[in-house]
């Protein structure tokens, strides 16, 4: 990552906006949208996105709980939700 | 919503008009620099109401001003040249007379003498003396009874953001409604510093960017792990999207046994190749491909934690549990399977390449 850095130590604008499209690519809007989307826009649909996720990753995480619960003890597929239900 | 600069001017003009004649002595009771304009409008867009009252105050500090000071400083917008001289008279008149906050003005309350006299003698940029102003500031409005003028005023300024300018800065209307923006993108940093674990010790905005794309990365690997472990372990263990594309290719039916003795030598085979994929999609940008790449490893994991065990077709059984996956699939689009399918595919068996991609696409779908 410290290649993103120029030589002077200190930040370029470039590099803000090249880290701002790579945000922008990873939102599911990304296609869609024209890359028209002012920097405030695009960091509150960050905001969103990220709380959308951790709401998935705990709801996925309470049906594969769920999930465990039904399934053998000792079947192998127990242990890996196991493992990643402790991870 | 905000519009600030020129409109700005344009409203203070009128509102000077409003409230000239009756608040003449707010301005000897309301000191105004710039910080305590600062700390005032800061207010501004949760407030309105407070915000003009404190505006229209605000305003009778320019209209002795504004005759009496020189515009050395050509200060295009107005105000701003305004805020930075407003202290020095501020203090003049203070001096001048102190018994200006004892005019009975019967809406307002009447001003503290030791809150004037105490802050009369300081500096021009005391953080105090703005807080003592503020608070007498924001007391004058609630107890005096709606004033008509402030209601008017409430009632043309609620529409628009107003921004004071610092001590110091621009005042054109462009350096105004660009700082009104800064504000609002590095409020919004802040709020994602808090959603983002780690992020405090990073400083700078490339930083907290940096770390803000690497967790939404993580987040979303973390989901399609988990959709996936769900849509595996729902109807049956080791589900794997590869196994069943080279079951398909293999042998059309859904066969367990033959697939299963059919899949043995692809599967080792698979795993080479699985972990030739992740450079490919490194490498590859749009969004689409991280899935897939991600459910190689998972099938990578899959593959040493139970090897050789319980794997099946899963054609028939992972209809019902596939919703999770195919949505976590399709979130990246047909396009990245159309664009990546080609490359990804490449490591693969020959029959396999001869697969379009919109098959693939369609074996997936129905394999879900």
């Amino acid at each position: 990552m410290s290649s993103r850095r120029s030589s002077r130590g200190s930040i370029s604008e470039e590099e803000i906006n090249e880290l701002i499209s790579k945000l922008q690519s990873l939102l599911p809007n990304a296609r869609r949208r024209s890359s028209q989307a002012s920097t405030t826009k695009l960091l509150k649909e960050t905001c969103n996105y990220i709380k959308s996720l951790h709401r998935e990753v705990d709801d996925l995480s309470d049906r594969l709980s769920d999930l465990i619960s039904t399934m053998d003890h000792n079947s192998p597929g127990a242990e890996i939700i196991r493992s990643i239900l402790r991870s | 919503m905000a519009r600030c600069g020129g409109d700005v001017s344009r409203h203070r003009k009128a509102d000077l008009e409003t409230v000239e004649s009756l608040c003449q002595g707010l301005l000897d009771d309301v000191m105004l620099d710039d910080d305590k304009c600062r700390a005032m409008f800061g207010y501004l867009q949760e407030w309105p109401d407070l915000a003009s009252m404190c505006h229209s105050a605000s305003l009778l500090g320019e209209p002795p001003l504004a005759p009496e000071a020189s515009n050395g400083s050509g200060s295009s917008g107005g105000g701003g040249g305004f805020r930075k001289r407003r202290p020095d008279s501020c203090l003049e008149a203070k001096g001048k007379s102190n018994s200006v906050c004892k005019r009975p003005r019967g809406k307002q309350q009447p001003c503290d003498p030791d809150q004037m006299a105490a802050v009369v003698g300081k500096g021009k940029t005391e953080r105090a003396r703005a807080g003592a102003k503020k608070k007498a500031e924001l007391a004058l409005p609630k107890d005096s009874p709606a004033t008509s003028e402030s209601t008017v005023t409430a009632g043309q300024k609620t529409d628009y953001i107003h921004v004071r300018a610092r001590r110091g800065q621009a005042t054109d209307s462009h350096s105004l409604a660009e700082r009104v923006r800064r504000e609002r993108i590095s409020e919004r940093m802040r709020y994602l510093q808090e959603l983002v674990p780690g992020c405090n010790k990073v400083t700078g905005k490339a930083g907290m960017l940096d770390e803000i794309i690497n967790y939404v990365q993580s987040l979303q690997k973390q989901v399609e792990f988990l959709s996936m472990k769900i849509a595996a372990s729902n109807p049956v263990v080791n589900f794997n999207i590869v196994e069943d594309l080279f079951s398909r290719q293999l042998s059309q039916a859904a066969c367990n046994p033959a697939a299963l003795a059919a899949m043995a030598p692809p599967i080792g085979q698979a795993e080479p190749s699985c972990l030739q994929m992740s450079p490919l999609q490194q490498m590859q940008t749009p969004a689409g491909c991280p899935g897939f790449g991600l459910e190689m490893i998972v099938n990578n994991n899959l593959f040493s934690l139970a090897h050789g065990g319980s794997m099946s077709a899963a054609a028939a059984a992972s209809v019902p549990a596939g919703a999770s996956v195919e949505s976590c699939l399709n979130v990246h689009g047909a396009a990245g399977w159309d664009i990546g399918s080609q490359s990804l595919f490449s490591g693969f068996d020959a029959p396999f390449q001869s697969v379009q991609s919109d098959s693939l696409l369609d074996n997936l779908k129905m394999e879900m």
